[in-house]
């Protein structure tokens, strides 16, 4: 544990020295703060435009960020070698890659915190009536960025190349948003191979839908069980990813 | 207990292209014991296979067959990885951290209790005290290798592994690393080095392995090198030419 405790700790600094990480988090403020242009624009619903654009540049600058660094997490650290220092103390691979893993996490998610203190502000200047379920669509959007980051590790550590990672991380992505389709058309197709294909993918795809909170503001009662459901969805998903990762982690050679 | 055993030694590199896998020997077959408190250099030219009996040892690299075991314990087990200190042959280190950072960051993950006390303590020793609080990216090739010497001895290790420790040095700081070698001995450490460098091999060692190409061809003890048999560069050359009649350049 306290290994594990340490190497989150310097995998945090690492990312919060890092240029690119401040050039995200940037962006995502100027972006946010662009979006009280439309708010001007706008007429009746301009919260509410200022609200779902927010929460969807937030997560959007969040996941960029996540994508790349899960990909280079270890990779970066194999070509430049500075693993072996790590490797040869007494640490386990697994504790370095939970570690690693829990350190971009942490800071991401201070990323995402800084965007949103930004973001709560504006709403709540602009006349936002504040309430529970903004926490809690934040919540669910780290959730996501929480399963997209074990997928960008895993294909990192799968395929040894950045750019395949990277893309491949995209890809599902998008077809996470796209289950619900993904499944129908599972059900629906009678010819065998697609059929196969399509329900591999509805089961191997996480399904990414369960975490758009914000399409759903306007529901009552939506925040029941639905979102312990989402939430305990998204760490399977992520423990079930990581397992994976660990286990041809601990296969590699250095 | 020997501190470093090997036995049938053998690490094949696979590298898959698109169509084909490509095979690189590494090393082949090594039979070699270190015992406690000696010095032991392991000779070779560059490819001999120096790097990867040391990846090897550390668990960095699982062998192709064969094994070997440190304190005997299994090689890249923590308990094996405990006893060791290790200066890689290039100094890996994040740029972006401080001397004193990452230094403590080895410290904990070590796993020692007084940490702040036992890097101010080693950065005092390897004479970095002035830069403790400057980021590596601003070292100079010197003072990093400096900071190497110190993350190896953090932990008192008894086992100290140093891939080409004098490779690249300047005569004053070849005559530092040489001191310090002989002191850890005399304190009863273990050393394992690697180096093509056969005068600073055979000032310091012990004990000497001779690689060529992947074997071990020949291992010496000090005494046959001093006396008569003539010097250690003779011997290794003459090991080394005899496995490389075929592709020397004729002069
Ligand atoms: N990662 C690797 N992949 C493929 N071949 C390698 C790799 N590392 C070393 N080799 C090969 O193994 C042989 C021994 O290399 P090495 O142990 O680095 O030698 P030395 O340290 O004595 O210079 C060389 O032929 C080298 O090309
Ligand atoms: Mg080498």
């Amino acid at each position: 544990m306290k290994n594990i405790l340490s190497i989150a700790r310097y995998t945090l600094v690492e990312n919060i020295r890092n240029k690119i990480f401040y050039v995200l988090v940037f962006f995502g403020i100027i972006i946010i703060a662009a979006s009280l242009l439309l708010v001007a624009l706008g007429g009746e619903q301009q919260i509410r435009v200022l609200l779902d654009f927010g929460l969807a540049a937030i997560e959007f600058f969040a996941l960029v960020t996540v994508c790349f660094a899960a990909v280079n997490l270890a990779l970066e650290e194999m070509q430049s070698k500075t693993i072996y220092l790590v490797l040869t103390r007494p640490v386990s691979r697994a504790h370095y890659l939970i570690g690693r893993y829990a350190g971009l996490l942490a800071a991401v998610y201070s990323g995402m915190f800084l965007m949103a203190l930004l973001h709560a502000g504006l709403l709540v200047f602009n006349g936002f009536e504040f309430n529970l379920r903004y926490p809690l669509a934040l919540l669910l959007s780290a959730e996501k960025i929480t399963i997209i980051g074990s997928v960008a590790l895993f294909f990192s550590l799968f395929s040894s190349s950045a750019i395949s990672s990277i893309s491949f991380t995209v890809f599902f992505w998008v077809l996470g948003h796209f289950s619900e389709e993904i499944r129908y058309l599972g059900n629906k197709v009678t010819y065998l191979v697609p059929k196969i294909v399509a329900k591999i993918a509805y089961y191997t795809i996480p399904n990414l839908q369960y975490f758009n909170l914000r399409d759903f503001w306007d529901v009552p009662g939506i925040t029941g069980g639905w979102i312990p459901a989402a939430i305990i969805y998204g760490m399977l998903y992520s423990v079930a990813c990581m397992t994976l990762s660990l286990w041809l982690f601990s296969n590699k050679e250095f | 207990m020997l501190a470093i055993e090997t036995s049938n030694l053998t690490k094949v590199y696979r590298k898959k292209h698109l169509t084909r896998t490509a095979l690189t020997r590494g090393v082949e077959g090594l039979n070699l014991s270190v015992d406690k408190g000696e010095i032991f250099g392991l000779l070779g030219l560059n490819g001999s296979g120096k790097t990867t009996t040391i990846k090897l040892t550390l668990g960095l690299l699982r062998p192709t067959s064969g094994s070997v075991t440190v304190f005997g314990e299994r090689a890249g087990s923590t308990q094996a990885l405990r006893k060791i200190g290790y200066l890689p042959e290039v100094p890996y280190f994040y740029r972006y951290l401080t001397a004193k950072e990452i230094l403590s960051l080895y410290a904990r993950l070590s796993g020692l209790d007084n940490v702040a006390e036992r890097v101010e303590h080693i950065i005092d020793m390897v004479g970095l005290s002035q830069k403790r609080d400057k980021q590596l990216a601003e070292f100079s090739k010197g003072m990093l290798q400096r900071i190497g010497i110190a993350q190896s001895l953090l932990h008192d290790p008894e086992l100290l592994i140093y891939d080409e420790p004098v490779s690249g040095l300047d005569p004053l700081a070849m005559q530092e690393m040489r001191t310090l070698l002989l002191k850890l001995k005399s304190r009863g450490k273990t050393i394992f080095l690697s180096s093509h460098l056969i005068s600073e091999v055979e000032k310091i060692c012990d004990r000497v392995g001779i690689l060529v190409k992947g074997n071990m061809v020949r291992t010496l003890e000090q005494s046959q090198w001093t006396s008569a048999e003539g010097s250690l560069e003779s011997i290794f050359i003459s090991e080394v030419a005899d496995s490389a009649e075929t592709d020397r350049m004729k002069l």
